[in-house]
Formats: C-alpha cells, sequence, structure tokens
C-alpha cells in the first residue's frame, strides 16, 4: 500500500474478509488467523470496499460520529488501516 | 480455565501422490475405506463454528483426492467457517480451481519441496515440481489468496535466497518456510535432513533481510528447527488450548502428532460430539494445565509461555510424554537433541542416494 492520499481507494486484500456481523466479536479473518477489531474499526473496514476514495471514508466517518473531533478520527482510522497493511490485510488501487 | 478452539486442522484423507521424506502424517495412516463422509465431515465443521472455531484447514494427505473437495469447502463456508487448503497441487486443474473459488475457497497454500527439479522430485519421491509450476500459474491469474510453502532441512537450505525469490516470482502474498519437524517420517530421515548450526545462522540473516526489502509485498513466516532452540516451541499454543486436528477417520487429536503417545485414547468425531471430546475427554485435559508438569517446568518462569514444550517430541526422544522437552536446555535430558545433532553432522546427508530415504508410503 502506498501512502494513504486523498485519492487512494483502499481495499481488503485477497483471503482477508470481515467475519459474520452480529458474532461475540468483530474479526477480520486473514489467511494466518484473525485480528480482533475494536469499536467503530468494523464499519471503518466495511467502508474499504474499493469503490470509495479516502477522502470520502473520512467524510462518512466525520457524519457517523459527529461529536468527535475529525482529525482525531483521522488519525484513529490512518493507524487502524496502517496497521491492517502492516499485517497484508489492506492495500490501495 | 476454559479454552476456545480457534483452527481445526481436517485431515481428508491420508492418500497422497506425493511420498516427502519429511511427511508430518502418522506412520499409521487411515485406509480409504475409513474415511468420513461429505455428510460427517459437514456435521463436524458445524460443530466446530459453534465451539467457536474460524479457521478450517483442509489438508491430508492430499485433499484434492478426495472428489468432495469443493462440497468440503462449501458445507465450512456454511459453518461460517475461513477455508485454508493446503494442497501439492497435484489434480488441480483451471476448471476445479474454479469450482473450489465459486464454493467460497479463501486461501490457498501450495507446497514446494525445492527450486530445482531435480532436488524437489528427490525430496518428494514423484515428479511433481513442473506441475506445482503450472498450478502456482494457475493460481496466479486468480484473485484468490496465496502462500507458498517451503519445507526446508539440511538439503536444502543453501537455495533459500532462490526460495524466496521464486515466491515473489510467483504471485505470493505469504510465504511460509517451514524447518522440517522431527516427528513420525521426518524422524526417520532425521540424520540427513537436520540442518548445521552455522546454515541455520545463514538462513536467519537471509529471512531478515528479505522480510525488510518484501516490506507490503510478500510476508514471510519462518519456522526455526527447535533442535537449536534454548527453549522449546509453544507447542500448538498449549495443549487442547487453541487447535485440534481431525485424522480421515474421525478421531480427535490436540496435533499432528499426538497419536504417538501410548496410553491416551482419542475419541472420535464419529461416536462423541466435538464439544465434549473437546472440552471433557480425558486425552484433551491430560496436558492441558500445569498439574502433569515435573520440575524443571514446575518452577519455571516460562511455564505459562511455551507450556513445557511439545508432549509428543518429549516421548519421542524421552520414552516419557509428560518429560519437559528435551530441546529446552534446562531440561535433565538435553543431551539427546545434543547428540542428534552431532550424528546429523556426521552422517553423510549430504550425499544421501534416493535409495538411503525412507520415503512415505500411501495408505491402501
Amino acid at each position: 500500500m502506498n501512502e494513504l492520499g486523498p485519492r487512494s481507494v483502499p481495499r481488503l486484500r485477497p483471503g482477508c474478509r470481515l467475519n459474520p456481523p452480529g458474532g461475540a466479536e468483530d474479526l477480520l479473518l486473514i489467511p494466518e488467523g484473525a485480528l480482533r477489531l475494536k469499536g467503530p474499526a468494523r464499519g471503518i473496514v466495511e467502508l474499504c470496499d474499493g469503490s470509495r476514495p479516502w477522502s470520502a471514508i473520512l467524510e462518512e466517518l466525520t457524519l457517523r460520529y459527529p461529536s468527535e473531533d475529525a482529525a482525531r478520527i483521522e488519525a484513529d482510522a490512518v493507524a487502524l488501516l496502517t496497521r491492517l497493511r502492516d499485517r497484508g490485510a489492506m492495500e490501495t488501487a | 480455565m476454559n479454552y476456545t478452539p480457534r483452527a481445526l486442522i481436517a485431515e481428508v484423507t491420508h492418500r497422497c501422490p506425493l511420498h516427502c521424506v519429511y511427511c508430518s502424517n502418522p506412520i499409521e495412516m487411515q485406509r480409504r475405506s475409513e474415511e468420513l463422509t461429505t455428510e460427517e465431515w459437514a456435521s463436524i465443521f458445524r460443530q466446530a463454528g459453534e465451539l467457536g472455531v474460524l479457521q478450517l484447514h483442509l489438508t491430508g494427505g492430499e485433499p484434492l483426492l478426495r472428489s468432495d473437495v469443493a462440497a468440503l469447502v462449501a458445507a465450512g463456508r456454511n459453518a461460517q467457517l475461513y477455508i485454508n487448503l493446503i494442497t501439492s497441487g497435484v489434480g488441480l486443474d483451471a476448471a476445479r480451481l474454479d469450482a473450489l473459488v465459486a464454493a467460497g475457497l479463501d486461501h490457498i497454500q501450495l507446497s514446494f519441496q525445492d527450486t530445482q527439479e531435480a532436488f524437489a522430485n528427490e525430496f518428494s519421491g514423484t515428479r511433481s515440481h513442473s506441475l506445482k509450476l503450472r498450478v502456482a500459474a494457475m493460481i496466479r491469474e486468480r484473485r484468490l489468496a496465496f502462500t507458498v510453502n517451503m519445507v526446508v532441512h539440511r538439503r536444502n537450505l543453501a537455495r533459500l535466497e532462490e526460495m524466496i525469490a521464486f515466491a515473489e516470482e510467483a504471485g505470493a502474498q505469504r510465504l511460509e518456510i517451514a524447518n522440517v519437524q522431527y516427528y513420525g517420517w521426518a524422524l526417520r530421515n532425521r540424520d540427513a535432513l537436520l540442518p548445521a548450526r552455522e546454515q541455520l545462522d545463514r538462513s536467519v540473516e537471509i529471512v531478515e533481510a528479505a522480510r525488510e526489502r518484501l516490506k507490503g509485498r510478500l510476508r514471510i513466516d519462518f519456522v526455526l528447527p527447535d533442535y537449536y532452540a534454548k527453549y522449546p516451541k509453544p507447542c500448538m499454543n498449549g495443549w487442547g488450548h487453541q487447535q485440534l486436528l481431525i485424522d480421515p477417520a474421525g478421531t480427535v487429536f490436540p496435533c499432528h502428532a499426538a497419536g504417538v503417545i501410548p496410553g491416551l485414547e482419542f475419541a472420535s468425531a464419529r461416536e462423541h460430539p466435538l464439544r465434549w471430546i473437546w472440552e471433557d475427554s480425558p486425552a484433551f485435559n491430560r496436558f492441558r494445565d500445569e498439574s502433569w508438569m515435573p520440575e524443571p517446568c514446575r518452577g519455571c518462569d516460562r511455564r505459562a509461555r511455551d507450556f513445557g514444550g511439545c508432549r509428543c517430541q518429549a516421548f519421542l526422544l524421552t520414552g516419557d510424554a509428560a518429560a519437559t522437552d528435551p530441546v529446552c536446555t534446562l531440561s535433565p535430558r538435553h543431551v539427546v537433541v545434543e547428540e542428534a545433532i552431532l550424528s546429523a553432522g556426521r552422517a553423510t546427508g549430504d550425499n544421501k542416494l534416493e535409495r538411503d530415504w525412507v520415503y512415505r508410503i500411501d495408505p491402501r
């Protein structure tokens, strides 16, 4: 994954998918195991579906969490995507 | 303490067209006539999902020797599992691969024995290498998660850099470099397979450099040979803690090798609910907590980290499954591991001829 710019379009890499919703925990299933997703992380990963640019994902998140500071939302989302990229779970088109 | 199984290793058949000298299947294999049916596996997958299993590893033998692999993949997906197919690739053509993907296959792990055909064919006792290359190309053409698995040992570690380049070129996202583990068939060929310390040190340097260079492109998992470790591996992350293995006939084990341990009765999923086997069967509870531990494990700070090591290895090397894993430098029996290393160093493994290997046989 290159640096995350406003026009980059993130998506899960092959072999990575979310567990079915409504389970005991939110998990991202990957070839060598599972990553636990906390709080809003599942929703963020769902938005990374290969159709939305990063700018649109951030916009959507600020709408979802109006009481949160936009810079804080962005920092958290970038941290999540970086973690997933480092585990080989996320790529950008 | 409650344990939740996260992975189910399903050995759906012990039949295999390859005869690898380090095969992880038991010496005593299940025959075709004993194999579970599609429906029996589907029931097991459902029970596994209810127990908390996330990942299903379909393996063998060669799982593709069963004509119902796509149905097994679909049954696993119905049970909400993540499906990994571990295969030699023998028996895979484009139509079959498409059917597996359509059934919901999440990931494929293709094994290689070497990068050079003559060696690969020698270690697998078959002419399968060129076919595997065609399968790798077929996988690359599809958007399918792909791991290249390379089994490494004394006789092929010299080509480790070639292996990494090969995985990169093959378009794999992940490369698993697995040093041979000395159970079953591999134990019989140990003198020829166990690497020298210098080989091992060099391989660690190569892998570290490659990890840095390939960051974000190719993930490298590296399994070290535990004979050279200071402390034992946390085998299976603890006996009956996270994983279970079911053999072709439905017998449920905590790992690949546990069947060698005498005095344990492993229950069949044909006769008992999986939940009972996991939670309550005596065999799964035999080494689950710390009450079985001898000294020096019992008073060791590391006991919750490595669980005393591997029970099967303890049995195979000392005759006592409840001994400290002798690879541990604190084990009173560690000398057996030092002797094995010396023995491999003296052996003429580098000039071994094909007729000297003990090849894995195929069950009828």
